[in-house]
């Protein structure tokens, strides 16, 4: 079996069912192009009257969009009325390809899903074969929201008494998401509110700083931070209520007051049991296993170098200076006597835990040693040892062992503790779902005064006057550039070639040799700031090929679209929209008439220059 | 006695049978066999098979309320099943079922399909053209247009219901009002098809398009252009350079409005709607939308009319949903005629059938997906 149906066995079945004109949703643009070329060679042609007909209409479309004239798939859509559309095509050639489906002329169209959500034309059958959709490099299981999108464009109203939406199988397809999209609730949107620099600059243009967060409060987002947050007071009004009968008792706070009891008594606790687990004798020598110390052990003497308790170590532990500059670790219980001698030592932190000096020193001192030396008389307390002072003292400043309510604290308090935390929690919660735009806003704020665009009270300087006026991705990069002249004196096309790698982000990859060596030496100094600037905004691909293509185009006039076309792999429609988008931010530029006058002029020149040809055709 | 057996085996024309009322649905259904009523129980009532004869009929009719075609149609194709039963059944001596070859028939090889679930020719049926019939309005497109006299409006509908048709009156209302209408879409190729199709419409002198760069007709009343570009001009104005025609402002359009949550684009949508003048009227046009409510309420509270919803999950055309194998068989989708709304597992037998099968051959593995 196939891994799936074969475009024209698709097609075929189709007709055979009287289920066109259908739109079949492929996956990529290649899927769409490669179902096209298998009908090059299969005699599925259309009678000759439907032909002409495609032909008529195409002319008609061709009045107005003569980019078409000469497309080349145009033979093979008259001879089998199925066509291709996707992103790569050429608008005026989608455009071409709708009006016939509207006509009636297709029968079926290949498309890519993002023709669900861009374009307006239904048709009887829509034809699934995917259940995921490429976002950004990675495939992501279509929403329901998106299968119904897709759908949607199953049955004509008027043309139609119902519509289908049939799905084949290919492979990694997973039906339940399918069936999960066709018959189930569309999801919730959310907002996807962000705080943009243009947008701080326009809004302290047009109102005081005190009244911006009034204006962010009007937002969908803050709307939907404030459903969340009625959420959370619900929720805390209800722990208000079960925390009625932990309400004050002897002491006001009785909560805190029995925490710090009981952390203060289980610490006690925990200190006691350390103790406990060494005899009395050893204990009782612990305070006087002092660096310095001589001590005997099972073998000679040596000198205790420091003494510790590492974790996981039953005894407590000692460093041992030995015989022969010999630096050894033993436990306590090792030590076989202590003696009635102490030599001075410099304590540090590190190995060898004295300084140098004393380290020699110690060393000659123990060779020097005198074999008799007496031995230091240990009194061992074998009653329980009493408890440190501060201990002692803290717990008896607690009320709480002689308190009327000590048990029922001792009770309540694991409830009502825990209760008290979710409600800080929430408090902390709503307090941040109320402020949380106003603190981005802020952050922006300070970044624009860092810069200089706004003055310390907020107000617009001279260049935040026209930097609003850029309301583009990357806006900071390119007010921030044009404040660094990296544009003075740059003809239109390295302006156009500059703002179209700033503009593209698309990681299809197109290939340009050549490229320009003031367009190159101009892209490596916006890189730069740019990195400079990553911790503001987010750096922009920068690719030079599509910069080296716009800067061909507008500085070569007798370019024509196809010799354009034939510089780059990228596919016409990319190309198209490359332009446009360059178009867009240089529009944008042009808006700086007054402040930038050489700036604007370039960029109006520019958009001259681009305004040609197949760009001339739609607005 | 005779009287019932021919009608119990008669072939009824599917036109007659799906004209059934009530009674005469009990009444045929009270004549066949508990066996086959507990067929036709079966993924419609719980537990069937605990009841008898006389709670099962009631049950059934009681289901036919939501599926009624659906039944019936099942109805038939059981009684059509048992009639050429009984025949090759009564040609042999015995009771049991006649031992037919495995590829006979497609619907013998799957009885179960025919049991519950809609057969292709059920499905394929109605499908064509319907006669020419003037255009009448839905009556949520004119609860919209007259709610959009005193408010704003939020329009949640499925795609292809005819968002447009309400764009366009409202449109002309508030230009018959010699006010100024701005119409806004996503997407640059949307815009284009709203201006030749608004064109022809109004006719090309009314209608003008503004893009970053350049302005068609832009003096026209009822004005399309991307929404970023209306959000500049409602800055622009906020700031002071006031367009003067943003006084004469009567309404706002902006379709496909669920791009509200488009991860970049969305916020230029909020920024519009917050700044949008409060003498002109909102008309948002977006597909459907999971909480079309929280939208109008959003509205509600920052402008100064209580916003309206209007909002439908029905489709103007209704959808079937199909299974194409790679071999070229098609099948319904699901066991039902229309969607399940709300079920999908109600997959139809032969396709979980087909699409397993797929799945052992198509997987690396040969372990299904989940």
């Amino acid at each position: 079996m196939p891994p799936s149906i074969h475009p024209v066995d698709l097609i075929t079945a189709l007709r055979q069912k009287h289920l066109t004109p259908a739109i079949v949703f492929l996956t990529s643009r290649r899927a769409c192009d490669e179902a096209m070329e298998t009908f090059d060679h299969a005699d599925l042609v259309l009678p000759p009257a439907r032909q002409e007909a495609i032909a008529v209409a195409l002319e008609r479309i061709t009045v107005q969009h003569p980019s078409i004239a000469e497309h080349p798939l145009i033979p093979l859509v008259r001879r089998i009325g199925i066509a291709a559309h996707h992103a790569g095509h050429l608008p005026s050639w989608k455009i071409a390809i709708e009006e016939l489906m509207r006509q009636g002329h297709l029968d079926a169209v290949f498309a890519t899903t993002t023709l669900a959500a861009g374009v307006d034309f239904p048709a009887r059958t829509v034809v699934i074969t995917q259940s995921s959709i490429r976002k950004s490099r990675d495939f992501t299981d279509l929403t329901i929201g998106e299968v119904q999108q897709i759908a949607g464009r199953a049955g004509r109203r008027g043309k139609d008494h119902v519509g289908f939406a049939i799905v084949t199988p290919s492979p990694y397809i997973d039906l339940a998401v399918l069936t999960k999209g066709l018959t189930g609730q569309p999801e919730a949107i959310n907002s996807q509110f962000t705080i943009s620099y243009p947008m701080v600059l326009n809004l302290l243009k047009a109102h005081p700083h005190e009244q911006i967060q009034g204006i962010l409060a009007k937002s969908f987002a803050q709307f939907q931070l404030n459903q969340r947050a009625e959420l959370l007071e619900q929720k805390l009004d209800a722990l208000h209520v079960q925390m009625e009968p932990f309400g004050p008792r002897v002491c006001t706070d009785w909560i805190t007051q029995w925490h710090t009891f009981d952390h203060a008594r289980r610490h006690r606790h925990m200190r006691h049991q350390t103790h406990r687990s060494e005899s009395p004798e050893i204990s009782a020598r612990l305070p006087f296993l002092t660096p310095g110390r001589v001590v005997g052990l099972g073998r000679g003497r040596g000198i205790v170098l420091r003494q510790y308790r590492s974790k996981g170590q039953k005894n407590s532990m000692l460093t041992v200076l030995r015989p022969d500059s010999a630096v050894t670790e033993c436990p306590v219980t090792g030590v076989k006597e202590v003696y009635d001698r102490t030599y001075d030592c410099a304590e540090t932190p590190t190995y060898p835990w004295c300084s140098t000096d004393t380290f020699d020193r110690l060393s000659h001192q123990l060779e020097e040693l005198p074999s008799h030396v007496p031995v230091l008389p240990i009194l061992v307390s074998l009653g329980i040892e009493p408890l440190p002072d501060a201990i002692v003292q803290s717990l008896g400043d607690f009320p709480c062992p002689t308190c009327p309510s000590r048990p029922a604290c001792q009770k309540d308090f694991a409830t009502a503790s825990r209760l008290r935390q979710e409600q800080q929690r929430h408090t902390k919660s709503i307090q941040a779902l109320r402020t949380s735009l106003w603190h981005r806003f802020q952050e922006r704020v300070e970044v624009l005064q860092q810069f200089g665009y706004l003055t310390p009270a907020t107000q617009l300087t001279i260049d935040g006057e026209w930097a609003r006026l850029i309301r583009i991705d990357h806006s900071l990069l390119i007010t921030e550039l044009i404040r660094a002249e990296a544009f003075t004196g740059a003809d239109p096309s390295l302006l156009a070639g500059v703002l179209a790698s700033l503009a593209h982000d698309d990681d299809r990859p197109g290939a340009f040799p050549r490229i320009s060596p003031g367009l190159s030496s101009l892209l490596g100094q916006v890189r730069k700031l740019a990195e400079s600037l990553s911790p503001y905004e987010d750096p922009p691909l920068l690719r030079a090929d599509v910069a080296a293509l716009v800067e061909r185009w507008v500085a070569d006039p007798t370019l024509t679209w196809i010799g354009l076309c034939r510089l780059t792999t990228m596919a016409e429609g990319d190309i198209y929209r490359l332009l446009a988008r360059t178009l867009e931010f240089l529009s944008q530029v042009q808006t700086l008439k007054v402040t930038h006058p050489g700036l604007a002029e370039s960029a109006s020149q520019a958009i001259t220059l681009i305004r040609r040809g197949v760009l001339e055709e739609l607005p | 006695m005779r009287d019932t057996a021919v009608s119990r085996f008669a072939r009824v024309p599917p036109v007659s049978l799906f004209a059934m009322t009530t009674d005469e649905l009990e009444t045929l259904l009270a004549q066949q066999p508990v066996a086959l009523l507990h067929r036709l129980a079966r993924g419609r009532v719980h537990r069937h098979f605990r009841a008898g004869k006389r709670r099962l009929i009631e049950l059934l009719l009681q289901h036919s309320s939501q599926n009624r075609a659906g039944l019936e149609s099942d109805l038939q194709t059981l009684i059509g099943e048992r009639h050429s039963q009984s025949e090759s059944g009564s040609s042999s001596v015995h009771h049991l079922p006649a031992i037919t070859p495995k590829k006979a028939s497609p619907r013998g090889t799957e009885p179960e399909s025919a049991e519950t679930a809609i057969s292709l020719s059920g499905w394929l049926e109605g499908l064509g053209v319907p006669s020419p019939q003037p255009f009448v309005p839905d009556s949520w497109q004119n609860e919209a247009l007259s709610a959009l006299n005193e408010t704003d409006v939020v329009i949640s509908v499925p795609t292809g219901s005819g968002k447009t048709y309400v764009a366009v009156e409202a449109a002309r209302r508030a230009m018959e009002d010699n006010r100024t209408v701005i119409y806004t879409s996503p997407l640059k190729a949307l815009s284009n098809t709203k201006y030749t199709e608004f064109s022809r419409i109004f006719g090309p002198d009314t209608v003008g398009i503004l893009t970053g760069d350049r302005q068609e007709n832009g003096q026209a009343p009822l004005l399309i252009m991307t929404t970023e570009i209306l959000r500049n001009l409602l800055y622009d104005a906020a700031s002071g350079e006031i367009d003067v025609r943003l006084d004469t402002l009567g309404l706002v359009i902006l379709d496909e409005s669920q791009y509200l949550a488009d991860p970049e684009r969305g916020v230029v949508w909020e920024e519009t709607i917050i700044f949008c003048p409060s003498q002109a009227r909102l008309l948002l046009l977006s597909a459907s939308i999971g909480n079309p409510q929280d939208i109008a309420d959003w509205l509600t509270s920052i402008r100064s009319t209580v916003c309206r919803l209007v909002r439908h999950s029905k489709r103007t055309v209704p959808l079937r949903a199909g299974y194409l194998h790679p071999n070229g068989k098609l099948t319904p989708l699901f066991r039902t005629l229309g969607i399940p709304y709300g079920h999908p597992t109600h997959l139809h037998p032969e396709t979980k059938r087909l699409f397993l099968e797929y799945e052992e051959e198509t997987l690396p593995s040969g372990r299904p997906r989940r």
